[in-house]
């Protein structure tokens, strides 16, 4: 290797031997563990090979909840990403209060996960909650939403959105480094506020975009702490890690477990391989 | 053009601007209370007497300033120590994780070495398998060094740094343009002093945003510190914040909802402390513009 | 360059050096074989009193054996499992009814019969029947029940006296065609401003209850026969599908509330749950004038006339990987009888008497608690029993009734018997 080659090397080298001592082992374990019956308590571990595997495509739990997860991703990544941003150019600029702002703006993201599912119970609850009563001061009879099936997934993405304000950020931190002087040339040839957005901020931001979406893919597919807490009427609620959850540690399967976690590591690698093929059409690197 | 059209094409201006400022506020303003209403409820509940929580009648104030349920949640576990248990792993990790994960973003963004772009897709990957099914031959490997009931296996592997650290400074160096580099490099620079003279200082806010996640990341880790950690003693936050189940399963929320309050205020505080951070201007280095 | 490769090869190598030297520290790591540990998902203020239970078992042991706690606060069986996967399990551990079969199929708890037989202090016939069958798999005792929480019916007796319907009283026996008689008496009157429910069923209490009410059961004591196809069960679970067809019951799409609420805001008439449910405490902290009385009755009977109260029970079990167990049992069977003085109600015959001292504010049910003990029923649990129930009982039966109780149950229940044959027979 080039010598400046062997420097780079060097400076990943830490995360490298990370890796080897820290998740190498585990995770080649969690390889073997997919082709067995480990039970996690139990002390006798059998090889059963492809049978975790075969048995998983016949489940029409699993079909279920992948799809489930499946459309909520379709839907809610693009979505949460486009307002994060949004909401993030908007709180960039130097307007009055702006600092208090930014910290309402994400504060949802700091709560951990159970207490905010709980919360979101009661905001959502059909009779009482506080959607429904905002609802019914302008007439409007709301819907079940956790107690109707075609309400629940509504329902999850109005959580995704209220923590959307998460990624703000990551999009604040680049934002603030656009050179000014872009702007300023742009303003002299006439440019409107959309079209510097659109023709200075956004290329100049692909590069933390391709990262909340890349982000937004794997924690979409790995939803799982508010949908364990609150489920949601006619199986809408089953995301593939609650299911997973339950084979591993309710059904004592962990083998059949490991093997839905294979699965699913493949179809997120899938998605994410084929955003980082687009990459070089649309992330704008210096 | 005479000064008075000027003059009246500035008004005109302003008042656009001031009309798009109001419609602004508007909307931030209608914005934040949706972000704020589910924290509201929160500490609306942790003030309402136990029969006003338990007839659910979901009023969104309390009839009273009801304190004693913080009293009674310091009664039930001791806040202040788990929160100081809480910090101290979170410091000791976030010394590692933030450097470490620079350096290596660093050595991702700016050099190409063979074999790189594999050694990335790895990195990606290991975000993508659903640590419950890594967890327990992870502890297995923790348990078989003895390392059990104790903080080092939640500190420990974050200095090797943390994958989506990582991930984000990448992409966040990949926005410098390289004329940084190439005038420092010109002047006779090495790689390492480039790293810390240029790019750690200029990088000020993502770091601060890692440092923040690294802190909200270990404030808020039920499961990690739940598999390693058995004395009460060594209780982080979210360990006693689970302490408020009873054994019949009814959960405490008057208490519950008091101690999770007092538990968001340090990480409040922090933020805002830190967001000062991203609102400082634009440095001007000479370079940019 | 140079400097900073040599760095990092001293740091790996000090690494290494260190890594060593912990595992070979940890080799010399083993515990005093009379040490023993209760892993419990007791936290807060109830370890507090758990910890004092402990404590003064380990006094009157007198140093023979050393008792320690464990408290799992939350996910409770994740982490039970991850310890007994890494070879630290604890000596003792709480588990619930359904999974002491499987614990012990998997060969990870400690078959305790031959030990309640030669004791003297503690025998299987001196636990209530229905109690210690919850811990019967494969004609062996595998674990010490130390609490038994039946089911009873609590009942609004001030609503029952407005609205003038005579109710159940506290240990004669009545069926269920009386429960629904009266359920049929109290549904869509008004009471307080608002039309009432009979009760509200939404998953609690479990299809165990309704199966049984018709005198049906889903397994035999083998463990193997699926019985849920009878007659009996069809009968039974043909009690629930009244109860919602003829608006007796909210349906599942309208509850919003736990259950225990609607009872305490008057809004049903009656409620089944376990002894330990503390209305008596609440209905103290309500404003007066949201008070009523509390009446207590069993469970209704199955067309044999024995009523079937489902009881909930948790035990301590002793794990595979004890050293010494002669001693270790002694330990245990002095632990369950202190945990007996502890909570309600004590799974023991002849233990009435500390309910008064334990739960004064039950006393008014005593005559009913010793009614749905002396009844007290437990499921035949087998190995798989989990995924049976959530398969079958819960997705298969139990759930689409909720959501759509016109659907056809008598096909349910059947399809859900020949799934369960099959998943056992596989």
């Amino acid at each position: 290797m080039k010598n400046r080659e062997k420097i780079g090397f060097y400076f990943v080298l830490p995360w490298i031997i990370g890796l080897l001592v820290f998740t190498l082992v585990p995770m080649i374990a969690a390889v073997f563990i997919g082709f067995t019956d480990w039970s996690i308590v139990g002390s006798n571990i059998r090889w059963v090979g492809l049978a975790n595997y075969q048995e998983i495509f016949k489940s029409e739990q699993f079909w279920h909840s992948l799809w489930i997860t499946f459309r909520f991703a379709i839907i809610s990544i693009p979505l949460v990403v486009f307002t994060s941003f949004v909401i993030s150019v908007m709180l960039s600029k130097n307007i009055k209060a702006v600092g208090v702002y930014r910290i309402i703006y994400y504060m949802p993201a700091i709560v951990s996960g159970v207490a905010v599912s709980i919360v979101f119970r009661w905001i959502l609850d059909p009779n009482n909650g506080l959607i429904n009563l905002v609802l019914s001061w302008i007439g409007i009879k709301g819907p079940n939403w956790l107690y109707d099936p075609e309400w629940v997934l509504p329902s999850y993405l109005i959580m995704s959105l209220w923590g959307a304000g998460g990624g703000i950020l990551t999009y604040l931190s680049a934002l603030k480094d656009v050179p000014t002087s872009l702007y300023e040339s742009a303003d002299m040839d006439g440019a409107n506020y959309l079209q510097k957005t659109f023709y200075i901020t956004v290329p100049m931001m692909t590069p933390i975009i391709f990262y909340n979406l890349i982000i937004g893919i794997i924690s979409a597919f790995r939803k799982f702490t508010d949908a364990y807490v609150l489920g949601g009427a006619g199986g809408e609620g089953e995301f593939y890690m609650v299911h997973l959850y339950e084979q591993a540690f309710a059904h004592y399967k962990m083998g059949y477990a490991t093997a839905l976690a294979w699965i699913l590591f493949i179809i997120i690698m899938f998605f994410t391989v084929i955003v980082n093929i687009t990459r070089k059409y649309w992330v704008h690197t210096e | 053009m005479t000064t008075q059209t000027v003059k009246a094409e500035k008004k005109a201006y302003f008042r656009k601007q001031a009309t798009k400022g109001v419609i602004l506020h508007v909307l931030l303003i209608l914005g934040s209370i949706v972000m704020l209403l589910p924290f509201f409820w929160m500490v609306s509940t942790s003030l309402k007497t136990e029969p006003e929580i338990i007839t659910a009648n979901m009023s969104f104030f309390p009839k009273g300033f009801h304190v004693a349920n913080y009293r009674r949640a310091f009664e039930i576990i001791p806040i202040f120590r788990y929160m100081a248990n809480t910090v101290l792993i979170a410091i000791l990790k976030i010394f590692g994780e933030v450097f470490i994960s620079a350096a290596v973003a660093f050595g991702f963004a700016r050099f190409n070495f063979k074999g790189k772009n594999v050694v990335f897709m790895i990195l990606l990957a290991t975000m993508m398998l659903p640590y419950e099914v890594t967890m327990i031959p992870t502890f297995i490997i923790w348990s078989s060094l003895g390392l059990t009931d104790n903080y080092t296996p939640l500190i420990l592997p974050a200095y090797f740094g943390s994958a989506s650290f990582i991930f984000f400074l990448k992409m966040y160096f990949e926005t410098f343009p390289k004329d940084y580099e190439e005038s420092a490099l010109i002047d006779g620079a090495n790689h390492l002093q480039i790293f810390v003279r240029i790019f750690i200082p200029l990088a000020k806010p993502a770091l601060i945003t890692i440092a923040l996640w690294a802190f909200m990341g270990t404030w808020n880790d039920l499961l990690g510190q739940l598999i390693y950690i058995n004395d009460p003693v060594k209780y982080t936050i979210q360990l006693g914040l689970a302490s408020f189940n009873s054994l019949s399963g009814e959960i405490l929320w008057g208490p519950l909802m008091a101690a999770s309050f007092i538990a968001l205020v340090p990480i409040i505080a922090i933020l805002l402390y830190a967001q000062k951070y991203f609102i400082e201007g634009v440095k001007m280095t000479g370079i940019k513009g | 360059m140079k400097r900073m490769v040599n760095a990092m090869k001293k740091t790996i190598g000090l690494f290494v050096v260190i890594l060593t030297a912990l595992i070979l520290v940890s080799c010399g790591d083993s515990k005093p074989s009379n040490e023993f540990t209760i892993a419990t998902w007791a936290a807060g203020t109830e370890l507090s009193e758990f910890n004092e239970i402990v404590d003064k078992v380990n006094e009157a042991a007198e140093g023979k054996y050393v008792i320690n706690t464990l408290s799992i606060p939350s996910d409770y069986y994740i982490k039970l499992s991850t310890q007994i996967a890494a070879k630290k399990a604890p000596e003792f551990f709480w588990l619930t009814q359904e999974l002491i079969s499987k614990y012990a199929d998997l060969g990870a708890i400690v078959d305790l019969t031959d030990y309640m037989e030669k004791s003297e202090v503690l025998n299987a016939d001196d636990y209530y029947e229905g109690v210690i069958q919850s811990a019967l798999f494969n004609d062996k005792y595998w674990g010490l029940p130390w609490i038994a929480n039946p089911f009873i019916v609590y009942y609004n007796k001030t609503m029952f006296n407005e609205l003038g319907v005579t109710p159940p009283s506290e240990t004669d026996d009545w069926s269920w065609d009386d429960f629904i008689e009266v359920s049929r008496q109290i549904a869509g009157k008004t009471y307080r401003g608002k039309s009432v429910y009979a009760t509200v069923i939404e998953g609690n209490p479990n299809i165990e209850t309704f199966i049984w009410s018709g005198g049906g059961d889903i397994l035999a004591s083998d463990g193997k026969t699926v019985l849920l196809d009878s007659e009996g069960t069809k009968r039974g679970v043909g009690n629930l599908v009244t109860l919602f067809r003829e608006n007796l019951i909210p349906r599942y799409n309208t509850i919003s509330y736990a259950r225990n609420v609607y009872f305490e805001r008057q809004e049903v008439a009656m409620y089944m749950g376990g002894i330990q449910d503390d209305f008596e405490r609440k209905i103290t902290l309500m404003p007066e004038a949201d008070r009523f009385e509390l009446g207590y009755a069993p469970i209704p009977t199955d067309p044999s006339g024995k009523s079937n109260p489902f009881d909930w029970t948790a035990s301590t079990v002793m794990s595979q990987s004890v050293k010494d167990k002669d001693l270790a049992y002694e330990a245990l069977e002095a632990l369950t009888l202190a945990f007996f003085e502890w909570k309600i109600a004590p799974p023991i015959k002849g233990t009435l008497e500390n309910i008064k001292t334990i739960a004064p504010d039950k006393v008014p049910a005593l005559a009913t608690i010793e009614h749905a003990l002396a009844n007290a029923r437990s499921a035949n649990y087998t190995e798989k029993w989990t995924e049976l129930s959530d398969l079958y009982l819960w997705r298969g039966l139990y759930l689409p009734i909720l959501q759509n109780p016109e659907v056809d149950y008598i096909d349910l229940i059947d399809k859900a018997a020949a799934n369960m044959r099959s998943k056992i027979g596989a």
